[in-house]
């Protein structure tokens, strides 16, 4: 049994790839992942998460594949918004997507040598036993040949106080002609821990994968237990958590509008910018004791009513969104900032759909899909509100996107605020039975975050898949950055805002 | 003279940094408590520190980062971030050191200069915190670099690092 909007679809192995490319014509790819569950069936398991477009639904394709045979043809060819997905699972399972078009791993750095670490029959004990710190890693970059050209090889410790990657840049003269990122240098194994902690501690983890997105991590995880338990929390419950969702976007959002201003060397700017932050942070340590929101969502519901604190909230935002008007007009009036991201960064409507892209990426190159319209959870179904969508694709349109959200998120807020909420904070969860499984989503503040949880039968998970919206976002960059010069690079970083951490896991 | 820059910077009500700050210090003025006087004995008012992440979840950086915002703004006291470990004199460490990370983080610790200081920032930096069981992980930054003071929390506060900071500097020095 899964909860209502989820629907399995059983395809035989060699009809796999066919499908999911008749499938991607009319949907999205929410995201694919493969599952160990020989303890159940006696199969490793391979799911493709489609969502129709407009429909509240997800069509679940699955098959099963044999130990002794885990290969099947690859969907990248067809589906390139796959590519990372079938990388991700031939570095974790060893399932061979055959046919893909790159051969090289994804995750896994060379000291971990040849290991599957999310096969349910390997410990981290093992794969800690096997790890040799001094092997090189030996990944093969990605050569630009021709007269001019030359490398720049940038991180893992870069610039600032910023998340550890390799990026790896041809340029001819000033020009990018191709960005070849090594990422994962922050891959910690947390998929793995997440079976090993269970099912109440798995929120505290689910909070730390990314520090800016805690709360929408760990709403979507939450989200998945409870559908995975087969329980509702309150309508108050509900209320709580779709009002925090909104503060974490608020925050990082008006955040990310000032950073960008680091990005054109406009110091004003960001300084305004991080005192709006600032301020927000301040009421989200007030309002929960934790400036990244942590400590508030449990499976079952919430540990704290916020909106007891009504006057504060109200209070606080009537200042910043006052400030964050001012904010705005000033930095549209300094053509010294916008100029430089006008046509910047361009990344078109056609890669952002093929590849996947999610969040406020995909709605400024023309793509209207937001999780919190596309599948109605907490209290999005009772609020009316839409998708903030931009045509062109450039920095200027991802900055236009979340100033559009920024004043969404307010509206959310103050209607939140005039309801009344019933219900208990938390709900009890009883043992969940071996083999159930659901996804939990939500919209965070970089895009879509979906969670697909199925529990085994000690009591504890045998599958956590985090897929948060970096993930889908990352690959992207090279797209955007392609024909822009070196010092442009960091604007471009940080109009996508990144996540390694979420990235990486 | 700090706490009037401040009112003038932001028109409005007292910074929320500037009371949380006084929150730990004590201090009532606005002024850090005795922070430069201490800062130029050790280290003549001129710090640069190089952050590492070796596998945070990046929470610990933002509180880093915010550091140098107007609200916080260390710069006044003499500290500044750097991007290259050459310039620095202290490495900031954080995350539970992630395998990927910890050759990265030896090389950075290398390349500083002596004398330097290494300082484990969040709880996954001392023990690995929550990460602490994970395969991927190596329960935190003493396992690759000798360190010489560790900030506690989750991430810690803004106030809180650069009291921290402060205090490992000072009982460094002596
Ligand atoms: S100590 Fe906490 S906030 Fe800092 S990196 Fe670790 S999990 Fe993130």
């Amino acid at each position: 049994m899964s909860p209502e909007n989820e629907k399995y679809i059983e395809v035989s192995a060699p009809d796999f790839s066919r499908k999911c490319a008749e499938y991607s014509r009319r949907h999205f790819l929410r995201m694919m992942f493969a599952a160990d569950e020989r303890e159940l069936d006696g199969h490793f398991r391979v799911y493709a998460v489609f969502s129709p477009a407009g429909c509240d639904r997800f069509d679940i394709l699955t098959m099963k594949l044999k130990e002794d045979n885990l290969s099947y043809e690859s969907i990248t060819p067809l589906v390139p918004a796959a590519h990372w997905y079938e990388r991700e699972m031939r570095d974790m399972f060893g399932i061979i997507p055959s046919g893909h078009p790159d051969a090289r791993p994804l995750i896994m750095h060379g000291m971990y040598g040849d290991v599957y670490p999310l096969r349910r029959d390997v410990t981290a004990a093992g794969i800690k036993n096997a790890v040799d710190l001094s092997r090189e890693d030996g990944y093969s970059f990605m050569n630009v040949k021709g007269e001019g050209v030359y490398e720049i090889p940038v991180g893992p410790v870069h610039a600032g106080i910023i998340e550890p990657g390799h990026f790896r840049f041809s340029a001819v003269g000033e020009t990018i002609y191709h960005l070849d990122p090594r990422l994962f240098f922050t891959h910690k194994g947390t998929e793995k821990l997440f079976e090993s902690v269970g099912f109440e501690k798995g929120a505290q983890l689910a909070e730390r994968i990314s520090g800016v997105s805690s709360f929408s991590h760990s709403s979507a995880y939450c989200m998945a237990v409870e559908r995975t338990a087969g329980i509702e929390i309150s309508p108050r419950a509900k209320a709580v958590r779709t009002l925090i969702i909104e503060l974490e976007r608020l925050y990082n959002h008006i955040g990310d509008i000032g950073n960008m201003c680091a990005g054109t060397g406009f110091a004003v700017g960001y300084a305004k910018g991080a005192i709006l932050k600032e301020e927000l942070m301040a009421l989200n340590e007030r309002l929960t004791g934790s400036r990244y929101l942590r400590g508030i969502n449990v499976t079952g519901g919430v540990t704290r009513d916020v909106f007891e604190d009504a006057d504060e909230i109200i209070s606080v935002l009537d200042g910043v969104k006052r400030g964050f008007k001012d904010f705005m007009e000033f930095l549209l009036d300094s053509v010294s900032h916008t100029e430089r991201l006008e046509g910047t960064g361009l990344l078109s409507r056609e890669i952002a759909l093929r590849m996947g892209a999610t969040g406020p990426a995909a709605r400024a190159s023309g793509i209207s899909d937001d999780i919190r319209r596309a599948h109605p959870h907490l209290s999005y179904g009772s609020l009316i509100f839409e998708a903030h969508t931009y045509l062109k694709g450039d920095v200027y349109s991802r900055m236009m996107v979340r100033r559009d959200e920024v004043e969404c998120s307010f509206s959310i807020i103050d209607s939140l605020m005039e309801r009344r909420h019933e219900g208990e904070l938390g709900t009890s969860i009883n043992e969940i039975m071996a083999g159930r499984s659901a996804l939990g989503y939500t919209e965070g503040p970089r895009g879509s975050i979906f969670y697909w949880i199925k529990a085994a039968g000690d009591g504890k998970p045998l599958r956590v898949k985090v897929r948060s919206a970096s993930f889908c976002n990352w690959p992207l960059l090279s797209y955007a950055i392609h024909g822009n010069i070196v010092p442009d690079f960091p604007l471009v970083n940080k109009s996508f805002n990144l996540s390694y951490s979420g990235c990486d896991l | 003279m700090f706490r009037h820059i401040f009112l003038n910077f932001f028109c409005k009500k007292p910074a929320i940094g500037m009371d949380a700050i006084r929150a730990v210090t004590g201090g009532a003025t606005g002024e850090w408590a005795g922070g430069p006087a201490r800062l130029d004995a050790a280290f003549r008012r001129s710090i640069r520190i190089r952050q590492v992440d070796a596998g945070s979840c990046n929470a610990c950086e933002w509180e880093c980062t915010a550091l140098g915002n107007p609200i916080y703004d260390v710069s006044r006291f003499g500290i500044d971030f750097v991007a290259s470990p050459r310039h620095a004199d202290v490495i900031l460490v954080t995350g539970p050191v992630s395998l990927g990370m910890a050759g990265a983080l030896k090389k950075t610790y290398l390349a500083v200069p002596e004398p330097k200081i290494v300082i484990a920032c969040g709880d996954c930096a001392k023990d690995g915190g929550v990460y602490r069981d994970a395969y991927g992980v190596l329960d935190g930054a003493a396992s690759v670099v000798p360190v010489d003071g560790y900030i506690p929390g989750c991430p810690p506060s803004p106030a809180a690092i650069m009291k921290c900071i402060m205090d490992i500097l000072e009982s460094a020095a002596k």
